[in-house]
């Protein structure tokens, strides 16, 4: 069945374009030779979906096999959903407009957690049943991946199997193994067990988990000892011989990232306490400059796309990066392509390298000293210095730039007031390193905006066993730096901290909050990440009646010895690595970056990046 | 110069565009077919094209006009060739020339024909809807309510409706399928029979000097009394220039 929406619906919502697909290099198949029918997930909105990076990639590898036929699904926005409802249409991808019930495969991105309840609601709207437990034969598998997969706990009620770690390979053995077992014709439980042995793939059900009397886990284990004990991630050894797609979508619509990205490479080095992307994307591992030119050279020509970003968690440690831009900037440049270079760090070369790849205004620079004070930089082991901020702003100041962000973590582990202070010193000392230069020197009209989000800790960090900051002491803190905020240059921003309470509650969630989702949801919650639609007392009433208690998962300082609902799932990085960057943390004490020394956590046991360089 | 006018067709598949998007959709295009698209000067480049009339979004049509200036001279069954390998589904060329004239497309459109699919209620059916038409037509002047952002505006329309026509079978091939799945019945939409299913076909003023939205003149005749039509589909047929009291399509000879 294939739907054809009405015009008098497609007329009446927002951005219709969304819903209609036939975008250049989206990929139609004839059905004739299709095994397997795969729907590719985005709980959020197309524009958002749209631009990531892993959708895209996956995507086109799942359709470069013959059996396979990989679509796309995004989360109607409430316009359409409410239109969907009253004439009760179900679901449907944007390629051939089938609904989401009729497929083989139906699998989720997990990129924020607040993204939970959307993937409710899009089950529910493709009349796929809710839980897991609820699908029978005739209904989709629902797989999950990406990296709130890590901690998969508090979506097991909902989701079959997640994928853990890198997709580019554990996907195509999955389907390998659907394949084989839709021609066996056996039960839904006997592919799930088929696959449960499969490096990187958990199925939830073949897990038992005890609690103890005060709510602590017990224990977690395989309920059949053919099931590993733990469920180590996976990873693509070596970047240059992964898939990369040689062309991508391009939408109609202006989306968030609309450009080509160019992956540099996975991980990061600096290993900050709280950066959950730092540690489970461990070990770094870079492109070559020369595949990076060949791929974006297919990329331009396949695409037409005006604009390349480098893309990667730090723009600046990329060792080719210089070999890089100079090659991109003369293939780039005569096809009027500009180069889009995201969290560079600010020195000359950078600046430098803006201006000349950028024909953009020299409007905004932004950094990330994440805490006020040395001793708070020294704790999450945030390798910057105040001389280094410094620094830096008074480079941007003489090279023309007058527009300067500053972003920063409430709440962080150990912070005290004097720390929350820190800020606004900070920021005023930026303010006047700009007043230091002589008036014909800078650019009139400085703006410096200072951010602050709220810490909340994730697994697989040194920061895991931490307590949030209750929503009350964060707002004080919020309260408190704006009152020392003075210089009218500043312009101060913060994040309403009930959404970090939430975000906190999922991160590090267990089995058992898995139901307040579902009530959540039921009680109307969806696209909360999305301010206007995010409804705190409805989440509030939701932890009420299904009688868990957020607090617990909060604000509660764990013990090193207890037992963490993620602690079955392997990382590669070691638990004893994390707590010894906890007890550091805790003294003030630093770590090194990998390529300046290794401190042993475990990910070279991959045998892959810069732990064998 | 080397200025080519260019007509295309916009499909269903791709009427949801917005105008500014398709502008975009035209530069890629270009841009992947290795056409040399002549850029503006400046800090800023932007590709020389530009667009007739723009198209709202959700209308369809068989004649749309663009001009597009290149940096060096190809032959026009190459570009046709080459652009269409790179459109997306439901956009294609199927014309193109090299004009000498000076002014732009945009600055010369002055008519606009329209088939619209309406779905006639009144109980008498296509003679009633006639007899409205020709007693609209027959109007010294139709004032209508305009609503825009500065507010409302009452306007005479009867001097921008060129032609006016009323017939129940649709034969424009762009119109058919349309026409098919209004009969089966869209996911969501209302249900059609053939006998209520007619087409009117409109030539209004267009462009920068007057310019009549086909919804209007629906809206013209349902404002007189028993007559009620739904407008189910805007599919434009063609633009014109009005030269020395003469009508042309852009690509004839004496307007290029």
């Amino acid at each position: 069945m294939s739907i054809r929406i009405s015009d008098e619906i497609l007329q009446s919502v927002e951005k219709p374009s969304r819903y209609t697909g036939n975008e250049w290099n989206s990929v139609q198949k004839n059905l004739d030779g299709i095994d397997i029918r795969f729907a590719f997930c985005f709980p959020d909105v197309y524009e958002v979906g749209m631009s990531h990076l892993g959708m895209k990639i996956l995507y086109h590898l799942l359709n470069e096999r013959k059996d396979v036929y990989c679509e796309r699904v995004f989360a109607p926005w409430v316009d359409m959903e409410e239109r969907m409802r009253r004439h009760d249409i179900p679901l449907f991808s944007l390629e051939t407009k089938t609904p989401l019930k009729e497929f083989d495969i139906v699998g989720f991105t997990l990129q924020y957690e607040m993204s939970y309840t959307n993937i409710i609601n899009m089950l529910d709207l493709g009349k796929v049943p809710i839980r897991a437990e609820d699908r029978s034969l005739s209904d989709p598998f629902v797989c999950a991946g990406g990296p709130c997969a890590y901690n998969p706990e508090p979506l097991s009620v909902i989701i079959d199997f997640f994928m853990l770690g890198e997709g580019e390979d554990i996907i195509l053995e999955v389907m390998d193994a659907y394949g084989k077992w839709k021609k066996s014709g056996s039960s839904r439980e006997s592919f799930l067990e088929s696959i449960a042995s499969i490096d990187g793939v958990y199925v939830p059900r073949c897990y038992d988990i005890q609690y103890n009397n005060n709510g602590i886990i017990k224990s977690i284990r395989p309920i059949n000892a053919k099931y590993p004990e733990r469920i180590r991630k996976r990873i693509v050894k070596v970047l240059d011989s992964a898939y990369f797609p040689d062309r991508i979508i391009v939408p109609f619509t202006d989306i968030v990232h609309d450009r080509i990205m160019l992956e540099l490479f996975r991980g990061c080095t600096h290993g900050c306490r709280f950066c959950q992307a730092g540690f489970i994307y461990r070990p770094v591992r870079e492109r070559t400059p020369g595949k990076l030119l060949e791929l974006a050279g297919k990329l331009q020509q396949s695409t037409g796309y005006e604009e390349i970003s480098l893309t990667s968690l730090s723009t600046s440690d990329f060792t080719g990066l210089k070999e890089l831009t100079d090659g991109l900037i003369k293939e780039m440049e005569p096809r009027k392509v500009n180069l889009s270079l995201p969290s560079l760090r600010v020195d000359n070369f950078s600046l430098e390298l803006m201006e000349k790849a950028q024909k953009v205004r020299k409007s905004g620079l932004t950094f990330a000293p994440e805490a006020g004070t040395q001793r708070l930089r020294d704790v999450i082991n945030k390798g910057v210095t105040e001389e280094d901020l410094i620094a830096s702003v008074s480079t941007a100041f003489s090279g023309g730039w007058n527009n300067v962000k500053l972003y920063f973590m409430l709440g962080l582990p150990s912070e005290s007031m004097e720390d929350v202070e820190g800020i606004a010193i900070l920021g005023c000392r930026v303010v006047d390193e700009y007043m230091k230069l002589p008036k014909e020197k800078r650019r009139k009209g400085l703006n410096v905006t200072i951010s602050t989000s709220s810490f909340v800790p994730k697994p697989f960090t040194p920061f895991q066993w931490e307590a949030q900051d209750s929503i009350e002491v964060l707002k004080e803190k919020q309260v408190f730096l704006r009152s020392k905020i003075k210089s009218k240059h500043i312009t101060y921003n913060w994040h309403d901290p009930e959404l970090s309470f939430l975000e906190s509650v999922f991160a590090r969630g267990d089995r058992r909050v898995g139901e307040v989702l579902i009530r959540a949801w039921e009680k109307g919650c969806r696209f909360d990440s999305w301010g206007e639609h995010f409804k705190f007392d409805r989440w509030l009433q939701a932890f009420e009646e299904c009688g868990v208690d957020p607090h617990f998962y909060a604000n509660r300082k764990r013990e090193f010895d207890e037992v963490l609902p993620w602690d079955h799932i392997d990382t590669g990085v070691s638990k004893k690595f994390l707590i010894k960057e906890n007890e550091k943390a805790f003294r003030g004490e630093t770590t090194q970056n990998c390529r300046m020394n290794c401190s042993g956590c475990g990910a070279a046991a991959f045998g892959g990046g810069v732990c064998v360089e | 110069m080397n200025n080519l006018r260019i007509r295309f067709v916009r499909g269903e598949e791709v009427k949801y565009i917005s105008h500014l998007d398709l502008m975009k959709v035209f530069e890629r295009a270009a841009r992947r077919s290795n056409i040399p698209v002549a850029y503006s000067q400046g800090f800023n480049p932007h590709p020389n094209i530009v667009f007739g009339l723009p198209l709202s979004v959700g209308v369809t049509s068989e004649a749309e006009y663009a001009d597009i200036e290149l940096s060096e001279r190809m032959e026009a069954e190459d570009f046709i060739l080459k652009l269409n390998m790179s459109l997306p589904r439901g956009l294609y060329i199927t014309e193109v020339a090299y004009r000498t004239t000076k002014s732009n497309i945009m600055a010369i459109i002055s008519r606009a024909d329209y088939s619209l699919v309406v779905a006639g209620t009144s109980k008498e059916g296509i003679n009633s809807i006639s007899l409205k038409i020709n007693e609209l037509m027959e109007k010294p002047e139709i004032i209508i309510k305009k609503e825009s952002k500065s507010g409302a505006r009452h306007v005479d329309i009867r001097p921008m409706i060129h032609r006016l026509e009323i017939s129940t079978e649709c034969k424009n091939v762009f119109l058919l399928d349309y026409i098919d799945s209004l009969l089966e019945g869209f996911t969501g939409g209302t249900k059609y029979t053939r006998q209520e299913i007619n087409c009117l076909n409109t030539r209004l003023s267009a462009g920068s000097a007057a310019n009549l939205k086909p919804e209007l003149v629906v809206l013209a005749l349902n404002q007189l009394s028993d007559v009620e039509i739904r407008l189910l589909k805007i599919h434009r047929t063609g633009l014109y220039v009005e030269r020395d009291g003469r009508i042309y399509a852009p690509l004839e000879h004496n307007v290029l």
